[in-house]
């Protein structure tokens, strides 16, 4: 029985590359396929960043001091033996779907159907404080960061020091509500340089 | 024959080259002038290629053949021609061979750096794994599964995300 070598079935699995349910059954063949086909699965989950599972599982990734981010808000972390890989290293891509995604992460309380304003808020602020740990995590993590979707609200001290360092991201998208952003614009952008 | 000049080879021209089992092929010195590896064994007498026998060699010149006129794509053009996984007729019918064949035709492309069919049988390998579940990709390949439970359980876990995709 003839075999390939891993750089050929790189470039098989490269063409399986947007087509998640069957990367994921060839994951499973056996651990040999699998360690060639990681990368390529988590390199850009695109509209899968909606789904809690995926939250759950790059949850599990944050190091000591980016959970420190979440513990005076009693964010309960997914608990879970150390993840088989470094999942977030091959993220080449966050997209705005991160926020979908810790929203259906984050449980609702006893109510799903009732929101006060108030609870809105405090809901609305769990996001973003989940969202600003995580991109701090991509930012140190990933080897092959390109892209990175940003806002005014989740950008804070530890997100631009972790930009600042990164070498690879190569285009920001910046979400700006306010007209008073030129310091956070100038920020972001000297850390891209 | 004249290497360094190869460049404007005419129709008429033909190179030799020989398989590692000693089998001889005159072929179009066109197809040496894309391909460059093929140039380095051209001169028949004493060259061989090393790791490529007569079978395969024949079926890879016959792609080569096919092929003589296709345009030449740059590098650049990598990643839109590997994810479109369509595959013309000819080339299909071309590959519809054992999977054996299938495999020594891509071990041949990537030894000799014929990339586009390289990519092409890599393109067909991956169309054979297409809405399989792992079982049937293992038993299509003849891959023993070396998962433990609980590595399997765990992996299914952290990548459920994907399954539904």
């Amino acid at each position: 029985m003839i075999t390939l070598p891993n750089e050929c079935y790189c470039i098989v699995f490269n063409n399986l590359r947007h087509n998640y349910k069957n990367l994921f059954s060839c994951a499973l063949v056996n651990r040999q396929w699998c360690r060639i086909i990681i990368p390529i699965l988590w390199s850009e989950p695109g509209h899968n960043f909606k789904d809690k599972r995926l939250i759950r599982t790059i949850l599990l990734t944050l190091n000591a001091e980016e959970q420190a981010l979440l513990i005076p808000f009693n964010i309960c972390l997914p608990s879970h033996p150390k993840p088989l890989f470094e999942y977030a290293s091959y993220i080449t891509s966050v997209t705005n779907d991160l926020c979908y995604g810790i929203g259906s992460w984050l449980p609702y309380g006893d109510n799903k159907n009732w929101l006060s304003c108030e609870r809105l808020y405090i809901r609305r602020n769990l996001e973003n404080i989940i969202k600003c740990s995580l991109i701090a995590m991509f930012l140190r993590a990933s080897k092959n960061l390109k892209y990175l979707y940003l806002d005014e609200i989740i950008c804070n001290q530890v997100i631009f020091e972790n930009l600042y360092k990164n070498t690879t991201v190569t285009s920001v998208d910046l979400y700006l509500t306010y007209s008073i952003s030129d310091d956070f614009k100038s920020k972001a952008i000297d850390g891209l340089e | 024959m004249d290497n360094g000049t190869s460049n404007s080879a005419s129709e008429n021209e033909t190179i030799t080259l020989k398989s590692c089992d000693g089998i001889e092929f005159h072929i179009d010195a066109r197809i040496a002038n894309r391909y460059t590896l093929l140039n380095n064994w051209n001169g028949g007498e004493s060259a061989c290629i090393p790791n490529v026998n007569g079978k395969v060699l024949e079926k890879v010149l016959e792609w080569c053949e096919h092929h003589i006129n296709d345009p030449q794509l740059n590098c650049g053009d990598d990643d839109s021609r590997r994810r479109n996984t369509i595959i013309e007729e000819w080339d299909e019918n071309f590959l519809s061979c054992d999977q054996d064949m299938l495999f020594e035709i891509i071990l041949a492309a990537n030894y000799l750096e014929i990339k586009p069919l390289l990519d092409l049988g890599c393109k067909t390998v991956a169309n054979m794994m297409k809405s399989k579940s792992p079982e049937e990709i293992r038993s299509a390949f003849n891959i023993d599964n070396d998962y433990t439970p609980e590595e399997e359980e765990q992996f299914r876990k952290e990548n459920e995300w994907a399954e539904d995709y």
